[in-house]
């Protein structure tokens, strides 16, 4: 099966409709910012969060008011189903005693669901200090891959071609961070800021200039085959070409990673979503953002040459 | 073929290389299906018979994260601070303020405190010299040492502290018995310690957590503790000091006081703090006896400093290890106890331990054996203290305090009170494995249980199975023959991902499966970009043996290209991630290096082998 053969759509040529819906996201990703910030998780921020698994589904409502008049503060309390085992979420910042705190929610459960028989099945806990290490830590990631990134485009590529790759991995991070702010209290599932997202950012970065590298080195080929074609024209020439694969691969990608949403249990939920956001921002950037980016780049040259 | 001799070979040996890697893992699996057939002595003679092979096999196999097999994961900070002021031999406003400034940095940045410490201590007084609070004759800090001597002399304390509390925590694990235990340092000053399959986290925190402190003190005069009681309930009766008025006036009060007076006293004032929280005794060296949801409160109100003034001169109050009692329903009562802070006896002089029961009771206590400086030390202090109380302190609680009958020599001594025989155990293992040198604190814990870890396997194995299962019809589907050939690479890559990661000795977690979930997806992007190529070259009008040159040809530099910068995310992410996220990245690397290899070797020898030596033809969809 054969798709996008023998294709030439008008990509650069309608790169400015790319240009206002990229505009668009990337402002609405900041307005959003700006309103709802972005939650961060236990990691970030140190907490305490414990898994009780309990023998029947236990009521939402009912727990956090009996965890609230008991711990005097509100829990995050949530309940899911994982591999067949009933399970409950109870997530919180304040400090405290950890060993004192478990107890605590054992004994309000058992009370309050006789029948229940909970027991903790998971336990993580962070201080605040560590918390801080390891925002540094992964700030100093991210820092450090862009740069890696951003050296190994310059050395194998000309600059311009780095400063689209880089334009579109920051376009892709903006949006998909903004999606991650905008539906944080939307979906069932949580999208707090942590190690397991930072990670799944970062494999963005590199998925998404996997994509773009692809189309570069496609303009790089045709770049010295076509030598008195329009510009313009190896650059969409490029982004047909490589079209079928760009997708293909997408799709494969994409595939896997709702698969690991599906079916990858409560942990992965949001790794596997911030990797469907990206796959999806990624592959649209690098059409409609990177190798718009290095055409602009281009005309003001030639702009200023005139 | 020819030509592709090297190749074939590379595969061959990788496939080789992966089989020996990964026989083990396989075998563990066999291991384990064999013993869940057999119970009971069948299982013991089972073990007994193939104790190496068990053993061997287990060393070798792939590791599963915690997150996968359950167990503990806690990261401990030596509490470097502490140490330092335990070092200063002199101690003034100043160093506990710039102590206090430099741990607050500390945790804010990720200096190390001892520098932090020395930079703020003169930013404070370019002339202030450090040596004045660690003089110490045997470490050569003298009233000329420079500061950067007392520096180094800190540097190299802090630096054996953190080696000396990893080889107690090491022994401590080792005594408590947990299969293929794991103690790292990390950094200047933590500690990570990872325990699989462990059942009971509540006693393993405090195991890890115990400074093991054993100290005996001797206790507050009884008439003292009456005279301080009562100026200290007074004190919250109007929150002044009412001493002025001279306490001679209570001076020769019985040493056990009146409890009704002091039970009328607090109907009268009702309003008093300290006895809201504190029912007060004053009956030998007893203070007070505070409920335990009331001992935070109680905490604050006597830390007060002018508190601590109104109690006798070198006199602290201690809480009891266990409850004296318990109220109506069912709270624990705990008793605060006046114990003099001069240590007279330290546990260095204990050289063996044991769990014993009383002979009457059947209760059970710790007997402990000193040497013969501890036992002289201990038989004088005893001679001495007829009478009287000695405290027995334990991390900073009172575990015992027996009346002195007689001069004890011989150097035994007991710990009683205990909550049971675990606790007996583990106060026995604190003991022999030594004291810390400074305290830790637990900075991080993450602890999966059994079943928990066994779900997320099967989450994991689940996504793996239709993630591949989606992928591979996908790539038949598209591309006819070549998609085939292109799912057995996929399958291959799974395979050597597995060997990858056993051999390097690597650690499976749950992030790490979604890695090679991730893989699966991504693997064949090799193969997609080669396909593209030869079809492009196909339409051109070339035999399919020159298209497929073509295509591996020209997809090559695409393909490195764009795998090699993923392979410097992992590389990143490997180096500041945690656990979990290194094993994410591990995957992913291996996953990188492994479907180059088999996307652009191992399906070239299949192609050539099809195409050149079958004649066959080899559809790309």
């Amino acid at each position: 099966m054969r798709i996008f053969e023998n294709i030439n759509y008008e990509f650069i040529g309608r790169r400015k409709m790319g240009y206002v819906i990229s505009g668009v996201l990337i402002l609405v990703s900041l307005v959003s910012f700006a309103i709802n910030g972005l939650e961060l998780g236990i990691d970030f921020k140190g907490g305490r969060e414990f898994v009780v698994e309990t023998t029947s589904p236990l009521d939402v409502t009912t727990v956090r008011t009996a965890l609230t008049d008991v711990l005097e503060f509100a829990p995050e309390v949530k309940t899911y189903q994982y591999n067949g085992a009933q399970q409950l979420l109870v997530r919180t910042v304040v400090d405290g005693d950890a060993d004192v705190l478990r107890n605590q929610i054992i004994d309000t459960i058992g009370r309050t669901f006789p029948e229940v028989e909970p027991k903790i099945e998971k336990t993580y806990v962070v201080s605040a200090n560590f918390a801080e290490d390891m925002k540094r830590g992964s700030i100093y990631s991210i820092i450090g891959s862009l740069l890696v990134i951003f050296v190994y485009i310059l050395i194998r590529f000309e600059w311009r071609f780095g400063v689209g790759a880089v334009a579109a991995l920051f376009h892709d991070v903006i949006i998909t961070l903004g999606v991650f702010s905008l539906m944080q209290n939307i979906l069932g599932f949580s999208l707090q800021i942590d190690q397991t997202i930072i990670a799944a950012f970062l494999t963005i970065v590199g998925y998404s200039l996997n994509d773009t590298v692809v189309v570069f080195d496609r303009i790089r080929e045709y770049t010295g085959l076509f030598k008195s074609e329009n510009y313009e024209n190896v650059l969409n020439k490029s982004i047909n070409n490589t079209l079928s694969r760009t997708v293909v691969t997408s799709g494969t990608t994409l595939l896997v990673v709702t698969v690991l949403f599906i079916f990858g249990g409560e942990v992965l939920r949001g790794f596997a979503f911030a990797l469907i956001i990206g796959i999806l921002i990624g592959t649209y950037s690098s059409v409609f953002v990177a190798s718009p980016v290095v055409l602009e780049l281009r005309l003001r040259a030639a702009g200023k040459r005139k | 073929m020819q030509g592709n001799g090297f190749k074939i070979f590379l595969t061959v040996f990788f496939f080789a290389i992966t089989g020996y890697y990964l026989y083990p893992s396989v075998q563990s699996y066999f291991i384990a299906q064999d013993k869940s057939e057999l119970v009971g002595e069948e299982l013991a003679t089972y073990e007994q018979e193939n104790l190496t092979k068990i053993r061997n096999a287990q060393e070798k196999a792939l590791k599963l994260g915690l997150d996968l097999q359950g167990g503990m994961h806690v990261t401990l900070e030596v509490r470097v601070e502490a140490m330092i002021s335990e070092l200063a031999t002199d101690v003034d406003d100043l160093f506990t303020e710039v102590l206090a400034v430099a741990s607050q940095q500390a945790s804010e940045t990720d200096n190390p405190i001892i520098d932090l410490f020395v930079t703020e201590f003169e930013s404070r007084d370019a002339s202030a010299r450090l040596s004045r609070y660690f003089r110490n004759e045997e470490a050569g800090i003298t009233r000329r040492s420079s500061n950067a001597d007392v520096a180094a002399y800190l540097r190299l304390e802090s630096d054996e502290a953190v080696d000396r509390a990893i080889s107690i925590i090491r022994d401590r694990v080792d005594r408590y018995g947990v299969t293929e235990p794991s103690i790292q340092k990390q950094g200047t000053r933590r500690v990570i310690v990872e325990l699989p399959g462990i059942d009971d986290p509540d006693r393993i925190r405090g195991l890890l957590r115990g400074t093991a402190r054993l100290e005996f003190h001797l206790m507050i005069d009884p008439a003292e503790n009456v005279r301080s009681l009562q100026r200290i309930i007074a004190y919250y009766d109007t929150g002044v000091d009412s001493t002025a008025t001279g306490d001679d006036s209570v001076a020769e009060a019985d040493t056990t006081l009146d409890i009704n007076d002091l039970l009328d006293s607090e109907e009268l004032t009702s309003g008093n703090e300290l006895l809201d929280v504190m029912q007060p005794l004053g009956q030998g060296v007893m203070f007070g006896q505070v409920l335990e949801s009331d001992t935070t409160a109680a905490n604050t109100l006597l830390s007060n400093p002018v508190i601590a003034e109104m109690l006798p001169r070198g006199v602290s109050l201690m809480y009891t290890s266990s409850p004296v009692g318990t109220t109506a329903d069912g709270e624990e009562v705990y008793a605060l106890l006046g114990v003099r802070d001069d240590i007279e006896l330290t546990g260095d002089v204990i050289t063996d331990a044991r769990v014993d029961f009383d002979q009457r009771t059947n209760v059970p206590e710790v007997t402990m054996v000193m040497n013969s400086e501890g036992s002289r030390t201990w038989a004088r202090l005893t001679g001495a203290n007829v009478g009287n109380n000695i405290a027995i302190v334990l991390d900073g609680v009172v575990y015992s305090y027996p009346n002195v009958l007689g001069r004890i020599s011989g150097g035994r001594s007991n710990i009683t009170n205990l909550e049971s025989q675990a606790e007996a155990q583990d106060i026995v293992t604190v003991l022999k494995s030594g004291a810390l040198p400074a305290p830790v604190e637990i900075v991080q814990e993450s602890t999966v249980g059994a079943s928990l870890g066994q779900a997320s396997i099967d989450a994991g194995l689940k996504s793996v199975m239709f993630g591949l299962a989606l992928v591979a019809l996908f790539m038949i589907f598209y591309y006819r023959t070549g998609g085939s050939i292109a799912d057995i690479a996929l399958i291959l890559n799974l395979i050597f991902i597995l060997g990858i990661l056993a051999g390097f000795g690597a650690t499976l977690t749950l992030p790490g499966i979604a890695g090679i979930v991730l893989t699966i997806g991504m693997a064949v992007d090799a193969n997609v970009l080669i396909f593209e190529r030869v079809r492009e070259e196909q339409s051109t009008g070339k035999t399919l043996k020159a298209s497929m040159e073509g295509g591996y040809a020209k997809a090559l530099s695409a393909i490195f290209d764009a795998n090699i910068t993923t392979f410097f995310v992992g590389v990143i992410l490997y180096s500041f991630g945690l656990g979990p996220i290194q094993g994410f990245a591990v995957t992913l690397m291996a996953g990188i290096l492994s479907s180059m290899f088999t996307a652009i070797i191992f399906t070239r020898i299949l192609m050539d082998y099809m195409v050149v030596e079958k004649k066959l033809t080899v559809s790309f969809g």
